[in-house]
This record gives structure tokens, C-alpha cells and sequence, in this order.
């Protein structure tokens, strides 16, 4: 659970990062803005492959819920070759930063939680989760957690990560659908009755004492901005700022990020447009973000599912006032760099 | 000889220790970004001594010669020269803006017939100048894809081998480095050799990539080997081994359980250089909280030490310091907790031929020689 955890924060980061280098001096940097795909793009294999029923921002039908293939090895594999559910191995010592143990105590309770001590990123509501389902199912889950989080991290490795249509298989519970037809009604009915009143919004920059930092509720992942700077880490600030900009928070309204955004792999249509957009968007932000370096998500023989990325960079423009808001047949014309250095 | 703490580094052969001999630059606390160092560059006898910094500045300082009144002091560096290399561009097409940061500073080489030079600005490509030809360049290395949704790596260093004029390498983000020979083709897209280590699975991350890119690629004076530094390590490469380097120095380890911090304060996407002493028989790079290591490769032994202003009396001894990395910390050991993340140093340079090396940290040049008794 704590991988998921993490990757979520790590998600909310790397979104920040590509919203803010729009801003800084000397332009966009490719290399930085390659590597923040690449650690986006691996914490949300991680983020969405995580079974947790409720936990997963189900987006629209289609949308990058799919883990990846089963059957992919990675080349220089060590362990055992089968990229089976069952792990041999622990989750590596060194990896990531796991959250203060606080913050696994809590996935047991239901009752609003204390802060968890101020690690960097820690105020950020992007780091929350929605802790409804949780509540319900977190212990049938954790203990599979571990084991179904190491085996989706081992499915991250590698620079050609390949993400089949998914198929939700007997006995794994949880695991994230293409629609939300498949997600459970239950998560759904709990999240509801989350912690945090319904429509409360955090204020960006808020210190840490007054943030709910352990509300998990889906519904304002959404709606959240990026948080103040952490306290504890000396950190370098971009003349963005660090509240700079919405790189968490896509515009509610926007006409771009309700369209169903489907995975590259994946077969478009049949999907649940009318899924709640504060659930939806993170997973769509996920998406667009994660996509702008294709060639690290392909298979290496040319695909197909071109198209659908190229609708997926409006988003950033869809989230600034006064930009063009373009649709996605006209996106489709535009090579999405383009779309991406236009968007930024 | 040995001093507190486990003496110095030996480089070059005997033990001995470093000194404190000069710093260059304002001592203000409130440092502007323009004044931050970007570039360290020894020329080839080691007289000269070039700094570029982020406000586009040049300046080059040179060695007087030793004064027969302090004959145990080496020549001090002084300004020699200054001048404002860039300015800041505006791309008015792209809208984009060109920094006037000096990202490099090559020394041309006196005796060297083949009178080339590299210019890796570009992320994709690599450029060879003749230094007479100043409207056009042979473009020798193109990794542009023709769809930019492909892009899966950009080039991050490169350099040319010190004896062989046709053979260069680059190093990617992806923590591999090509060596290429210019005679095969004109086009060195296809690589003669190829380095890179397997990924250690059990150290996999969501920073895998980013700790693996390589920020740094020299080749050692004697040709034989290359040194490529990425976020925790320095590896030096036998050019004629691909598959594995041939010597690990963990810079600081320590960080590898902080990396999700280090990358939400950028500090993770830091590029550190790394070089060689004259005789290849030690390498240095830095570290954060203004410290530096060097690597003896003879004697395994290394050393860390810190360019700071409390040790900045003439010819003070450099006292070796060392990160408390668990358990309880001893005195004179500073916790990787208190290491102060803004003090960096990205860069540095080894006299071509003596013990003496420039270090800079942030805004203040430093320079440091051995002690001579």
C-alpha cells in the first residue's frame, strides 16, 4: 500500500515539475523533462497496477488502468523470469521512500488521522488517497499488497514498458478496470463517507498544521494544488514558484480532460464518460503527462494508439485561461511535441 | 605520513595532505545566480586556470611564478583576464529564451595538429568545428528521432580520446556511452563500441533512470580508460571492456534512500563532473554540503573533503570529513540529515601535471595544493 502511496506522491511531483519548466528560464529542458517521464511514467505503472479496490482513480473506460503485459521480461533479469503475481522476493530495501509508519496506521482506521510528520511532499493532497475504500477492505488487502505492488514494479522495468488491453483476472482482487462498470460499488458508496466533509477544498500553500493531510478522498485529489514547498529539504525554487501553477489541478470544466482518454493499447469506445470528474482526472493528468514520451510506453514494433495520445496533450492548454482549448480531432493533426512545447 | 582522521589521499604516489591555498569570490551569503560558477578548466601546462559562471562571465586566471622569497609556496593564480562570453538570446521565433550560462570550457591543445573541436549543446546531436571554419560543421552524431514521441534518450557528454583524433565518445541519459570513430563514417550514428552495466534489479527505483544518467564522461590522460560519473557513482571503463566498468567508487551512497527528496528539490537532476589527475591515479569529484571526494584506484583509499570558508587560512591542513550514515554519530561527523543540499560542487579540476586542484562551490573558486614539507 505504501508503494501506491508513494507513487501517488510521486505522480503529484512529477506533474508539478512539467507544469513548472514551462516557466523557467532558458525554456524547457528536454533531459530534465525525459527524465520526469520516465520516473512519472513508472510511478504510475506502479499507481494504477496496485489491486486496491476504491484506491484506483478509475477514469474513463480505457484510461491507463491496464497494467501491463503479463508476459513482458525484462533483458537482464536476474530473478526468476516469470513475470508471475506471486513475487519471489520482497520489495527491494532501497527503494523509494516509504511513508512514516504513521501513515500505515492509519490505513486501519476510518477516523480522521493526526498529520503524519512533515516529510517533503507530505501536505500535498495529491499524496492523499482515497481512504474510504480502504477502510473497508485494507485488511484483506495488505496482505497482498506487497506482493502485487513488487510484481507491478517488476512489470515497470525496462525502457519499453508494454501495457495490453487489461483483463481483470479470477481472484485478484481489485485490480483496476478499464471501466468503472467493473469497479466495485462499495468503495464507491464508502468514499462517500470519507473522512472530509464533502466539497472541502484545501488552500494551496496552507502549512502543514492545517491541511488534511490524511484525507484521502478522491473526490478533491482532483482539485488540489500543488502544495507549499516542504519544510524539511533545502529546495531549489524555479521562478515558477512552487505554487505556480495548477499542475495538479486540471480545470473541472474543461471540455478536454471529460473526453475518455484511452490507453494506447487499448480499443477505444464502450467507455463511462460520465465518470465523476474528480475521480477521473488525476488518472487522465496520469495519462497525458506520462504519454508525451510515447517511445518509453510502446512496443518497439510501431503501433497503433497514436491518435489517441495526440488528443491527450490539450489538457495543460485546456487548464489555462485564455488558451486554446482544442479539440481532439484538431489535436490529432498536431504532432504532440508540438502540442506539448505549445501546451507548455 | 599520516594525519587526524587517516591522512590524505594518496595520488601520485606517497602519502601527503591537502592545503588550503587560495579562494576567488565574494563571500556574501546572498549569492546571485549569475555569480554561480558553471565551469573549472585547468589549460594544459596547468598555468592557466578558466571559470565560466551562469551570467555568461569568463575569467582566467594564471599562475605566477614562484617568488624566490616564499620559495615553498607554489605561484598563486590571479586574474589574468575577464570578459563577458554570452549574453542572454531571445529566440523570437520559438519564443524561447538561450541562457548565457557557460556550460563548458575546453583549452585548445598548443601542439595538437588537429585543431577540432566538439560542441555538444545540443541534446541530440553532436557537431565537429574546424576552428577556421567558423559558418559551417560537420554534424558527426544526429540521435534526433524523426518522430520526437520516440525520444527516449539525449546525449549528456562527450569528448574526445586525448590521443586519437578520430575516435570520441558520448554518454546518455540512459547511462550508456558510444565510442565512436570518425573514419568509419561520416555519420557516427552506429557506434564502434558500446558501455554500459546491467541494472542491478535489486536496487530498481522509480529514480533508476535518473540515478543512471551519466552527467559526466572523461576520457584519462593516458587514453586507456574513460571515467563517467552518474548521481552516486563514478565508474572508470576499460575501452576495451563494454560490459561492465572495471572500478565503482560510490560517491555518497548515503543518498540512495533520500532519492524521492532529492527529486522533489531538484537536487536529484544535479550534474556532477568528475576528472583525473595527471598520472590517472586518482580521480575527484564533488558531493553536497560543499564536500569532495577523491579516489585513490592504486590503494582503494578515498577521502572527503569540504571547500569552506572556517578552513580557508593559508596552508591550513584539510581536515578529511565523513557523513554519519546510521547509528550513532561520532564527533566531527556530520549526519546525512544536516548536510546542507544547496552547498554543491558540480565541479572541478586537477592540474595536469602537480597536485593542485580547483574546486568550485557555488560562487567561490577554491584551490588547494599539496603540502610540502
Amino acid at each position: 500500500m505504501e508503494f501506491k502511496l508513494e507513487a501517488h506522491r510521486i505522480v503529484s511531483i512529477s506533474l508539478g515539475k512539467i507544469y513548472n519548466s514551462r516557466v523557467q528560464r532558458g525554456g524547457i529542458k528536454l533531459h530534465k523533462n525525459l527524465l520526469v517521464s520516465l520516473v512519472l511514467r513508472s510511478a504510475r505503472q506502479v499507481y494504477l497496477s496496485d489491486p486496491c479496490p476504491g484506491l484506483y482513480l478509475a477514469g474513463p473506460a480505457g484510461s491507463p488502468g491496464a497494467p501491463p503485459q503479463q508476459s513482458w521480461e525484462p533483458p537482464q533479469q536476474t530473478r526468476e523470469p516469470q513475470q508471475s503475481r506471486e513475487p519471489a522476493a520482497r520489495p527491494p530495501a532501497g527503494w523509494g521512500e516509504p511513508p512514516p509508519p504513521a501513515a500505515r496506521a492509519t490505513w486501519q482506521e476510518a477516523e480522521p488521522q493526526p498529520e503524519r510528520p512533515a516529510a517533503p511532499g507530505e501536505p500535498r493532497t495529491g499524496g492523499a488517497e482515497p481512504a474510504a475504500a480502504v477502510t473497508g477492505t485494507g485488511d484483506t488487502l495488505l496482505g497482498g499488497e506487497a506482493e502485487a505492488a513488487e510484481a507491478a514494479w517488476r512489470r515497470v522495468e525496462g525502457p519499453h514498458k508494454v501495457e495490453g488491453p487489461h483483463k481483470v483476472e479470477a481472484g485478484e482482487p481489485g485490480v483496476p478496470a478499464g471501466g468503472s462498470d467493473l469497479l466495485p460499488e462499495e468503495p464507491r458508496a464508502a468514499r462517500r463517507h470519507c473522512c472530509c466533509p464533502v466539497g472541502r477544498e484545501d488552500k494551496p500553500g496552507a502549512p502543514t498544521g492545517s491541511r488534511r493531510a490524511d484525507c484521502r478522498c478522491a473526490s478533491r485529489a482532483a482539485e488540489d494544488e500543488p502544495p507549499a514547498p516542504p519544510p524539511v529539504c533545502p529546495r531549489k525554487r524555479s521562478a515558477a514558484g512552487a505554487g505556480g501553477g495548477p499542475a495538479g489541478c486540471p480545470v473541472p470544466d474543461s471540455t478536454p480532460l471529460k473526453k475518455p482518454r484511452r490507453h494506447l493499447e487499448e480499443q477505444p469506445g464502450g467507455g463511462d464518460e460520465e465518470e465523476e470528474m474528480e475521480t477521473g482526472n488525476v488518472a487522465n493528468l496520469i495519462s497525458i503527462f506520462g504519454s508525451s514520451f510515447s517511445g518509453l510506453l510502446r512496443k518497439k514494433s510501431p503501433g497503433g494508439g497514436l491518435e489517441e495520445e495526440e488528443g491527450e496533450e490539450s489538457a495543460p492548454e485546456a487548464a489555462e485561461p485564455g488558451q486554446i482549448c482544442c479539440d481532439k480531432p484538431v489535436l490529432r493533426d498536431m504532432s504532440p511535441w508540438s502540442t506539448a512545447i505549445v501546451a507548455f | 605520513m599520516a594525519g587526524a582522521g587517516g591522512g590524505g589521499c594518496p595520488a601520485g604516489g606517497g602519502d601527503f595532505q591537502w592545503c588550503f591555498s587560495q579562494v576567488k569570490g565574494a563571500i556574501d551569503e546572498d549569492v546571485a545566480e549569475a555569480d554561480i560558477i558553471s565551469t573549472v578548466e585547468f589549460n594544459y601546462s596547468g598555468d592557466l586556470l578558466a571559470t565560466g559562471d551562469k551570467g555568461g562571465r569568463v575569467v582566467i586566471f594564471q599562475r605566477e611564478q614562484e617568488s624566490k622569497s616564499r620559495p615553498h609556496s607554489r605561484g598563486e593564480y590571479n586574474v589574468y583576464s575577464t570578459f563577458q562570453s554570452h549574453e542572454p538570446e531571445f529566440d523570437y521565433l520559438k519564443s524561447l529564451e538561450i541562457e548565457e550560462k557557460i556550460n563548458k570550457i575546453r583549452w585548445l591543445p598548443q601542439q595538437n595538429a588537429a585543431h577540432f573541436l566538439l560542441s555538444t549543446n545540443d541534446d541530440l546531436r553532436i557537431n565537429l568545428w574546424h576552428l577556421e571554419i567558423t559558418d559551417r560543421s560537420f554534424n558527426i552524431v544526429d540521435i534526433k528521432p524523426a518522430n520526437m514521441e520516440e525520444l527516449t534518450e539525449v546525449i549528456t557528454a562527450a569528448g574526445f580520446h586525448p590521443h586519437q583524433c578520430n575516435v570520441f565518445v558520448y554518454s546518455s541519459s540512459k547511462g550508456t556511452i558510444r565510442l565512436c570513430d570518425m573514419r568509419s563514417s561520416a555519420l557516427c550514428d552506429r557506434h564502434s563500441k558500446f558501455f554500459e552495466e546491467p541494472e542491478d534489479p535489486s536496487s530498481r527505483s522509480f529514480f533508476s533512470e535518473i540515478i543512471s544518467s551519466i552527467s559526466d564522461v572523461n576520457f584519462s590522460h593516458s587514453g586507456r580508460y574513460m571515467m563517467t560519473r552518474d548521481y552516486l557513482s563514478v565508474k572508470v571503463w576499460d575501452l576495451n571492456m563494454e560490459n561492465r566498468p572495471v572500478e565503482t567508487y560510490q560517491v555518497h551512497e548515503y543518498l540512495r534512500s533520500k532519492l524521492c527528496s532529492l527529486y522533489e528539490n531538484d537536487c536529484i537532476f544535479d550534474k556532477f563532473e568528475c576528472c583525473w589527475n595527471g598520472s590517472d591515479s586518482a580521480i575527484m569529484t564533488g558531493s553536497y554540503n560543499n564536500f569532495f571526494r577523491m579516489f585513490d584506484r592504486n590503494t582503494r583509499r578515498d577521502i572527503t573533503l569540504e571547500a569552506s570558508r572556517e578552513n580557508s587560512k593559508p596552508r591550513a591542513v584539510l581536515k578529511p570529513r565523513k557523513v554519519c550514515t546510521g547509528g550513532k554519530r561520532k564527533k566531527d561527523e556530520i549526519s546525512v540529515d544536516s548536510l546542507d543540499f544547496n552547498k554543491k560542487i558540480l565541479h572541478t579540476a586537477w592540474h595536469p601535471v602537480e597536485n593542485v586542484i580547483a574546486v568550485a562551490a557555488t560562487n567561490n573558486l577554491y584551490i588547494f595544493q599539496d603540502k610540502i614539507n
